[in-house]
């Protein structure tokens, strides 16, 4: 039993940051229409500056500043691209260019990162923070969980009481109704692809220490972050919220059970299959009526 | 004398075809201009080549005496050329006065829509897709009012509603041209429209077969009916 507990705890961070990425995947979704299959990996971009600009002589702290501004930039390089090309395409193909995206800057992140030799990742946040029945709770996952809460609490104030919050639930319901009234669109969309670079890095610099901290494998965490994000339907922050935490502590409680923790990285499309499954049988539901 | 707004000679194509070959025509600050034409006739794409949704091929769109042919749809809205699109294409998941309040322009007043339309005061907290069609209307209307646009381009506002609201509509509209806005008034019901307009066109596969007072047309249904199918019966 308290292996099971100490396991499940082990998997908080990674829970905090599936929950976060999750959320930024809804809130990309619902504000520009775009399921981005390359969250992670700007966030690894910003999270592989980082360490550039250590290994340069920069201190810590500067350079996480400066891995997340190269992550908010590159979300925003990705929002140009689909704004300026793909902002008259069908959900399926902004999907799919984001797929397409995410490849493109896996072989560049792996190319100017030497192959998939791991790195050595600084912790940000070291020891721990409580004991929770006997069970050492890091100050690492307890910040990823506040930061996926604070991101949530604050994506659903923001969407409810700004003007600007306004504008993007106007955008994101009619494009071209909004900018006929004026709503300056483009620079939206930007904004929101910026803010969402923003966080995944912090949430990436946070977890990536506590995994096989590689190029690729950081990036292919917009798997269990899409899972989240399903879970919530591409529409409710909460729900993707609790769908990231269930996924990354159960991810973490399968790891003490012999026999199954080789399989734990499976989860996430177990999530998938059965959320799509489950809507699939609303679908049908909704066409028989 | 300059006029608020000024169209030469545009031309724009659907799929690779012309749909509007080299339409002139203006809208008058204090003036109704109605456009006419049966269905097909390319006046909804006018309308959309005027506030920038589609690309335009050739010819020239001035604002106040300033060209705004490259300009986005956007910054056309902000220079104050509005467009109420045919559909009553309001945000149905935000409520009726977030609607109002997603394109309002400093110095503009929610009093000023609900005083244009009182029926949309007690329905401010309710989301716009619950609206009746005529509720809707009103809406976007009322939207683009607080805009404060110089020029409003509205397309087939009367679609599918009941007489008296129609009636209602047209009403309103005559008084924001007299408040002092420029309005293009796209209709396909032509008698209600004309009685309170300035100025008509009519148009008939991608040009203008009319260019005129509003009066003629009304005394003489014969014509207008001529004027929208062309020479079917000669031919
Ligand atoms: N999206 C489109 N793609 C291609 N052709 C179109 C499109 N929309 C309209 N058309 C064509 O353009 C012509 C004019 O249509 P429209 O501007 O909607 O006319 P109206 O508003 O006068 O009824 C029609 O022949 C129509 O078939
Ligand atoms: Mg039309």
């Amino acid at each position: 039993m308290n292996a099971l507990l100490t396991s499940a705890v082990a998997g908080l961070t990674a829970a905090g940051a599936y929950a976060l990425l999750g959320v930024c995947a809804v809130f990309t979704f619902r504000l520009v229409a775009v399921v981005n299959f390359t969250g992670a990996a700007i966030g690894t971009a910003g999270t592989f500056s980082m360490i550039g600009f250590i290994s340069l002589g920069v201190p810590l702290w500067p350079a996480v500043v400066l891995g997340i501004l190269v992550g908010t930039l590159a979300g925003a390089l990705i929002g140009l691209v689909m704004t300026q090309w793909f902002s008259e395409a069908t959900a399926t193909t902004k999907a799919a260019v984001t797929a397409a995206l995410l490849v493109g800057i896996v072989a560049l992140g792996l190319r100017l990162t030497g192959g998939q030799s791991p790195k050595e990742f600084p912790t940000l946040f070291p020891g721990s923070a409580f004991r929770l029945a006997g069970v050492e709770v890091t100050v690492a996952s307890v910040l990823t969980v506040v930061l996926a809460l604070v991101f949530t609490l604050l994506a659903d104030a923001f969407l409810n009481r700004t003007r600007t919050g306004l504008h993007l639930r106007a955008l994101s319901e009619r494009p071209m109704a909004a900018e006929l009234l004026g709503v300056r669109v483009r620079i939206l969309a930007l904004l929101v692809w910026a803010v969402t670079g923003a966080f995944t890095t912090f949430a990436l610099m946070i977890i990536a220490p506590q995994r096989s901290p590689d190029f690729m494998s950081l990036s292919l965490l917009v798997v269990p972050a899409l899972a989240a994000a399903l879970v919530g339907a591409f529409r409710s922050f909460p729900l993707a919220l609790a769908g990231g935490l269930t996924i990354g502590i159960v991810e973490g409680m399968s790891s003490a059970i012999d026999g199954i923790s080789q399989y734990r990285g499976i989860l996430p499309f177990f999530v998938i299959l059965a959320v799509l499954l489950w809507s699939q049988r609303g679908a049908r539901w909704d066409e028989a009526r | 004398m300059t006029r608020t707004l000024d169209v030469s000679g545009l031309v724009i194509n659907r799929a690779g075809l012309p749909v509007v070959r080299g339409v002139s025509l203006s809208a008058q600050k204090g003036q109704i201009s109605v456009l006419l034409g049966a269905n097909g006739a390319g006046k909804t794409t006018l309308l959309e080549g005027l506030s920038g949704i589609i690309p335009t091929s050739g010819g020239d769109i001035a604002l106040n005496g300033r060209s705004v042919i490259a300009a986005r749809a956007g910054e056309r809205a902000r220079a104050g050329l509005s467009h109420v699109e045919q559909g009553r294409t309001v945000f149905r998941q935000l409520s009726t006065e977030e609607n109002l309040l997603v394109g309002m322009a400093p110095g503009a007043d929610l009093a000023d829509a609900y005083d244009l339309f009182p029926e949309l005061l007690n329905r401010r907290g309710v989301r716009a897709g619950l609206l009746s069609g005529g509720e809707q209307q009103m809406l976007v209307i009322a939207r683009s009012l607080l805009t404060r646009p110089e020029v409003i381009l509205i397309d087939e506002m009367s679609a599918g509603l009941a007489p008296v609201v129609v009636q209602r509509l047209m009403a309103a509209v005559r008084r924001l041209a007299d408040a002092g806005l420029a309005i293009l008034l796209v209709e396909q019901f032509a008698a209600l429209a004309l009685r309170i307009a300035d100025h008509a066109y009519v148009m008939r596969r991608g040009e203008l077969v009319y260019d005129g007072l509003p009066q003629p047309l009304l005394a003489d249904p014969d014509r207008l009916h001529h004027l929208y199918l062309g020479d079917v019966q000669a031919a």
